[in-house]
């Protein structure tokens, strides 16, 4: 269907442009708000996102396609945007966005501290993170997104698992295994 | 690194909500009705020259209009084509790029490494 | 480890390039036993006229994608096999060394020889040099797990090739083409 929706909007369908959009625009904005920790900055990002697909429709090749060239503008627009503009203050989550699944109590503090957490990462280190844990990406495909050798995305890893664990065994948020 | 915390960092990292209204805020900042390549519509021939033939007008319109469809479609399938081994091309040879530079990286990295240390010779 | 920049011309065992062939252009086999045993492949065969069908298709708007098109316009071709296998050392030594017989006919000069005994790899870099340009460039690399050859063919701009250092991770080598001794000077006539 999604292929579908791709012929159709590439033909001018304004509504099935919109259907991709409203597919696609959780993933995109969330890796902006995590990418740069501001909920306007992160609209702002995800609306370039979606502009640049409408002018670039004809070079999509299908559904799965998509997903991908989504992913890596988005982390890619992120990372260029950090480099003009410095990472925000960690803004309280009351303040910031919605997760879209109902969290228990304890899921939201470990959410609020690893979005804090994360925001201590590299620009680089914290698009390699979001690209494989809240995308799902292998390292393979992380590394096509971010134009990076795959060591060089397994090194990132490695290491900002390291420090975020680390960080959160000290806040009590995990339990205390050995650390390798 | 435990499977326990990457499947809690996964689910820690759930996507987010966009904040609502975006798509409909997104459509009102697009620029006007995309552009498509119009479908070239002939004018009919004239009845009279249907009628020399003794072909019904309306067929001998219909079987022009679908000879040039068909032109048009075996042309814009030809450009697709051509577009889609474009595209295929463009993308062997950046990750043909991507190879060779990890491939420099992995010499860069071995020049930077220390050279082992040199054993002093056993004297007795 | 080790990293020496050496200078290398040893005759070649036939004659020039095979027909089709152009300067600079190795002669890959398909390793076809290699592909089917790798657990990953990456083969690339872009000729001149794939590579320049690429080229066209790449964005100017990217900066990246545009610093490549600038680089890939003056090249021939690129090809690339590339395999990674599950167990180490699963690549015959034979096949890597086919691919150094070639790149040791005359020509072709060592630039980069990088070892490591303690990850067990091994990278050389080669440049085909003609009147001073580089006309080929040839990297093979041995890992414990992974064995890559690459060879692009053309006008290589090594300058143009720096320019991409600090993108998709070139990292800044400091390759130097290394310039051909100059012509020995004729004996003096000798006065009577």
């Amino acid at each position: 269907m999604a292929d579908g929706l791709l012929v159709r909007a590439r033909a001018g369908d304004a509504g099935a442009f919109a259907e991709l959009v409203r597919a696609h625009q959780g993933s995109v904005f969330s890796i902006g708000y995590r990418m740069l920790n501001r909920r306007d900055a992160a609209e702002d990002l995800a609306q370039d996102v979606f502009l640049q697909l409408y002018r670039k429709l004809e070079t999509i090749e299908s559904a799965e396609h998509l997903g991908f060239w989504l992913r890596r503008v988005a982390a890619n627009l992120a990372i260029d945007w950090l480099r003009r503009v410095p990472y925000a203050a960690t803004l309280p989550l009351e303040d910031g966005a919605e997760v879209a699944a109902p969290q228990r109590e304890d899921d939201l503090l470990l959410t609020r501290e690893l979005d804090r957490l994360l925001g201590e990462l590299s620009a680089p280190a914290r698009a390699v993170m979001l690209l494989r844990y809240q995308e799902d990406l292998d390292v393979a495909e992380v590394g096509a997104a971010l134009d990076m050798p795959v060591n060089t995305v397994k090194s990132h890893i490695k290491r900002s698992l390291t420090q975020l664990r680390s960080r959160m065994i000290g806040a009590r948020l995990v339990d205390c295994e050995e650390l390798p | 690194m435990s499977e326990n915390f990457e499947n809690e960092l996964r689910r820690a990292l759930r996507p987010l909500d966009a904040p609502a209204g975006f798509t409909e805020r997104l459509m009102a900042a697009l620029p006007e009705k995309r552009e498509i390549a119009p479908v070239a519509t002939p004018v009919p021939r004239p009845r009279r020259v249907a009628q020399r033939f003794g072909v019904p007008a309306a067929f001998a319109a219909a079987l022009v209009v679908s000879m040039l469809l068909g032109q048009h479609v075996a042309e814009v399938h030809r450009e697709r084509t051509e577009q889609q081994a474009g595209l295929a091309a463009s993308r062997e040879l950046m990750e043909a790029l991507k190879v060779t530079s990890q491939k420099l990286d992995l010499a860069y990295q071995a020049a930077k490494a220390p050279p082992p240390p040199v054993e002093e010779e056993n004297r007795t | 480890m080790k990293v020496h920049i050496a200078l290398c011309a040893i005759a070649l065992a036939c004659g020039g390039p095979a027909f089709g062939q152009l300067k600079g252009q190795l002669d890959i086999p398909q390793f076809a036993t290699l592909a089917k045993k790798a657990s990953e492949s990456v083969a690339v065969s872009l000729d001149s006229k794939l590579l320049g069908l690429g080229c066209s298709f790449l964005s100017t708007d990217d900066p990246e994608q545009a610093d490549v098109k600038k680089l890939c316009t003056s090249l021939s071709g690129i090809y690339v096999r590339s395999y990674t296998f599950d167990q180490d050392f699963a690549y015959p030594q034979s096949d890597v060394e086919g691919i150094r017989r070639q790149l040791s006919a005359p020509g072709w000069s060592r630039i980069v020889e990088a070892k490591s005994n303690k990850e067990g790899t091994n990278v050389d870099v080669f440049v085909l040099l003609d009147d001073d340009k580089a006309m080929g460039l040839g990297i093979i690399a041995s890992e414990p797990r992974e064995f890559t050859i690459v060879n692009i063919v053309g006008n290589i701009d090594l300058e143009q090739l720096h320019s991409l250092e600090g993108k998709f991770g070139v990292p800044n080598l400091g390759i130097e083409v290394p310039k051909k001794a100059p012509p020995p000077a004729p004996p003096p006539k000798k006065s009577r």
